[in-house]
This record gives C-alpha cells, sequence and structure tokens, in this order.
C-alpha cells in the first residue's frame, strides 16, 4: 500500500492516450467495414442481403467483451498470436463494423427511392448512382448517429482490458489496488472519459442542427 | 512529431513484436528474452510502485529468474482472472503470479515446487461475531473472482452462503467497507494494514482461512522448463536470496515452505 501522488495522474492522463488511439484505429477499421455491410444489406442480391444481416445480428447479438476475449486468445489456437493491440482494434472493428453499417444502412434507406429509380431511367449504373445520388445524402444523415455511436465507441474500448490491455480504465484499476483510494481514482477516470466524450456530444448536436438547416426552406 | 514516433514504437511493441509460443529452456534462450506474467494488483505481491512501473516481491523473482537464465525479462501485468488464458495460449512463458497449487487447478497447469506463500483471512465488522468457517452460513461473502478463497468458500459453504464475487483484490476491501457484503476472504497482509489504517470503519480480521504456498507456473507440456525452475527455486532458497527478498517486502522471516 502507498499514497496517491501527481505522478499517479500522469499516469491516468498517459493511459487515456491509448484509449484515444484505441477509439481512432477502431473507428477507421469499423467505417471501412461498416460501409462494407451497409452496401452489402441494401444490395439487390438476396445473399449479399443475408451475408450482411447475418453479420450485423452475430456481433449485435454477443457481448463484446466476448468478441474481443476469441479473437485474443482464438487466434493464437489458430497459430496466428495478435498482439493486445492489433487484437483489441481487430476486435472492436468487427463490432463497430456491424453497428455503423446498421446506422449507414438506414441513412442510406432514408434517401427516397424514387431518386434512385430516377438514375437509372437516365441510365446511370449502380457505382455512380450511389456516389453522386444516394451516399453525399446519406452522409448528411448519417453523421449525427454515427458521433453518437462514436461516444460509445470510446467508453467500450475499457473492455480492452479483459485481454491485457493497459487503457485507461485498467490504469485506474491498477492504482486502486495498491492506494485503496477508488473515489478518488474513479472519479479522475470518469473525468478524463468525460473529456474526450464531451466533445464529441458537442460535434454531434452542432452536425445534426446543420443538416436540419440545410432540409429547411 | 517525436509523439508520433513513440506511439508507433509503441504499436510495434504491442502488436507486432510477436510472441513465439516457447516450450523449453533453449527455445527461451535462444530467443534471448522471457515473457514472465506477473500480477500488478496485489501489493506487496505485485503491484505499481511511486513510478508507475511494476514493483514488489513476485516482480523480483521474476526477475532473479531472467538473471539466472541469462535472458531479458519482459514483465507482462495480468490480473487474476487472465492469467491463465495467457499462460495456456502461449502468450506468456510463465507466471509468477501468486497462483496458489492445488490438484484442481494441476489439471490445466503445472507448478514448480513453492517460492512464497500467502495467508487468506476473513475480514468483518468487530461486532459481527464471525470467528469460523460455519459462522459465514447466511451471509453475504465478498472474494475475488477465481481466487482460491473463492473456490474454498464455494466448496466449503454451498448455497449456505451468498458467495459474491468482485473483479479485484480493491472493489472486494470496498465491498466490505461500503456494507455490500457481511465478510471478505482476503489476502492477511493487506487487509491487517487497510483496516489499521481506518479504524473508523470498524473491521478487523477475524479469523485465518488458509495459509496458501505459491508455485511458479507454467503450461502441463513444459516439464523441460518446470526441471529448471525447480533448480532455480531450489538454489535462491538454499543461499538465502529469495529468503532475503522476502523480508524486504513483507518485514517478516521467510515462511517454511513445504515441497513436492
Amino acid at each position: 500500500m502507498r499514497s496517491l501522488n501527481f505522478g499517479d495522474f500522469l499516469f491516468l492522463i498517459e493511459a487515456a492516450r491509448w484509449t484515444i488511439l484505441l477509439s481512432v484505429s477502431a473507428f477507421v477499421g469499423g467505417g471501412v467495414i461498416g460501409a462494407i455491410i451497409a452496401l452489402l444489406r441494401v444490395s439487390k442480391r438476396k445473399p449479399l442481403r443475408y451475408f450482411a444481416i447475418g453479420y450485423i445480428q452475430l456481433f449485435q447479438g454477443t457481448p463484446l467483451l466476448l468478441q474481443l476475449f476469441l479473437v485474443f486468445f482464438g487466434s493464437d489456437m489458430m497459430g496466428l498470436a495478435l498482439g493486445p493491440w492489433v487484437a483489441a482494434t481487430l476486435g472492436l472493428s468487427l463490432n463497430a463494423g456491424a453497428f455503423l453499417g446498421e446506422i449507414w444502412r438506414g441513412a442510406i434507406q432514408a434517401v427516397p427511392r424514387a431518386q434512385g429509380e430516377a438514375a437509372e431511367a437516365l441510365g446511370l449504373h449502380y457505382l455512380p448512382i450511389m456516389r453522386h445520388i444516394v451516399v453525399p445524402q446519406a452522409l448528411r444523415i448519417g453523421v449525427a448517429p454515427t458521433v453518437g455511436f462514436l461516444v460509445n465507441l470510446v467508453k467500450a474500448t475499457s473492455l480492452a482490458s479483459i485481454i491485457g490491455f493497459i487503457e485507461l480504465t485498467r490504469a485506474g484499476q491498477q492504482l486502486n489496488n495498491v492506494t485503496f483510494r477508488p473515489f478518488t481514482i474513479y472519479m479522475t477516470v470518469a473525468l478524463l472519459y468525460f473529456l474526450l466524450c464531451w466533445p464529441l456530444t458537442i460535434a454531434s448536436r452542432k452536425l445534426e442542427r446543420r443538416m436540419a438547416f440545410a432540409y429547411r426552406r | 512529431m517525436k509523439l508520433l514516433k513513440h506511439l508507433m514504437a509503441g504499436l510495434l511493441l504491442l502488436g507486432f513484436a510477436g510472441h513465439a509460443k516457447a516450450q523449453t529452456t533453449d527455445e527461451i534462450i535462444s530467443r534471448g528474452t522471457i515473457n514472465i506474467g506477473i500480477l500488478t494488483d496485489l501489493p506487496p505481491y505485485g503491484f505499481l510502485d511511486e513510478n508507475q512501473k511494476p514493483a514488489g516481491f513476485d516482480v523480483e523473482v521474476a526477475e532473479m529468474l531472467g538473471k539466472f537464465m541469462g535472458v531479458k525479462v519482459n514483465l507482462v501485468p495480468l490480473t487474476s482472472p487472465n492469467r491463465i488464458p495467457f499462460l495456456v495460449t502461449g502468450k506468456v512463458d510463465l507466471l509468477v503470479a501468486t497462483f496458489g497449487i492445488t490438484p484442481e487447478r494441476a489439471k490445466t497447469v503445472t507448478f514448480s515446487i513453492p517460492y512464497s506463500a500467502i495467508e487468506n483471512s476473513v475480514f468483518a465488522r468487530k461486532d459481527s461475531g464471525i470467528s469460523k468457517l460455519e459462522d459465514l452460513k447466511g451471509k453475504r461473502v465478498g472474494v475475488p473472482r477465481g481466487s482460491v478463497q473463492d473456490v474454498l468458500l464455494t466448496n466449503a459453504l454451498g448455497s449456505t452462503a451468498k458467495v459474491q464475487r468482485f473483479d479485484d483484490d480493491a472493489s472486494t476491501y470496498q465491498a466490505l467497507i461500503t456494507g455490500q457484503v457481511d465478510a471478505i476472504a482476503e489476502t492477511g497482509l493487506t487487509g491487517r494494514q487497510l483496516f489499521a489504517k481506518t479504524p473508523e470503519a470498524n473491521l478487523e480480521e477475524r479469523f485465518i482461512l488458509l495459509r496458501q504456498p505459491n508455485g511458479i507456473t507454467m503450461r502441463k507440456d513444459q516439464f523441460n522448463l518446470r526441471q529448471w525452475v525447480d533448480t532455480f527455486v531450489y538454489y535462491i532458497k538454499v543461499d538465502g536470496e529469495l529468503a532475503a527478498t522476502w523480508t524486504k517486502w513483507f518485514k517478516t522471516d521467510f515462511p517454511v515452505l513445504p515441497v513436492f
């Protein structure tokens, strides 16, 4: 047992760096997967659509904690031996992909169908229709819920501690176990999470307002 | 830019350094590094010191082990629930993690001869009247999940007591202090220190539950490595280095440990 010192708080801030880095990489990875899943989900081909539905159901219907556990320890069973960093990024990306895919599917489907049909009637193919007509409008609709999800993703990174990844929450746990000052430590941890998430929430609200503005006539 | 460089170095270390599974002493020596799983939330066995670096009795034993093997030690901080998965999947070569030797656990892993011991006690309010195992019947008892005391109490009390499991030691203590449980089974040394410092909590050690010898832990098929580790433990016991380290951290004489 020892008392808390100033270095302990710096240690927490340093650990927050891993939380940020993990959130960003999971968002990038999840974004790529989510975009693919969203496109498959609205595809005209049944097998592609069913694949996307299956993917979304699988990752939304099982706990993230178990997904991380399976990616990290399961990779060794297959002789891949992923480190905690890669496993956490991969696990969170796969999970975020399912949620983002579903959010963006909604955004794509919110674009009036007649527009796509009109474009088709003008002789445009799938890619140009998506690129020039559907996606630009869907992006605007999807931005606010996407940022909202990002807030959840930041908090979900704390689950990576199960696979030995030392991020903000785990760092707080380690300090608590030697100083027995749970309130001071976890309040600081909570404050750091808040400082990460609050700007996102504000940004989300601003974007939402701007989007509503764009649709005002 | 400098930050970026550090981040990249960190990424490489964490993700891609790779941890080829080493089975034997020779494999570890030719790799030049040994990955040792330790705890960082069980002072004074393993914890973060004033500079937030791993320190404690287990950490020193781990470093001694590396010194005698002639390899660099890579300490991997683990928790009691995830130390077995890390070991059996080969993410660490062995554990120096205050792991109690039981026949149940020996079905999954293999132990060296004991290198340390830990005392587990039951703590409760001074006026609780709890003084033996039977007194815990009908009570809410807190334990760290997956610990030896968890298994022991669950087997001994069955459904007659409500055993509540917490993620780590600090949360278990906290549950007793805030009254979410009536008693806890915890590390004797830490608990005595903690409750001596907080007399207003009106809590104390009620009885000693068990004294548990710990072994350095390896995978079941690492016979070759175990032979070396046993020799190492025997040697530092005989030459007094282990006892000196023990006294440094615990301020008591090194306990007499049984061997097998």
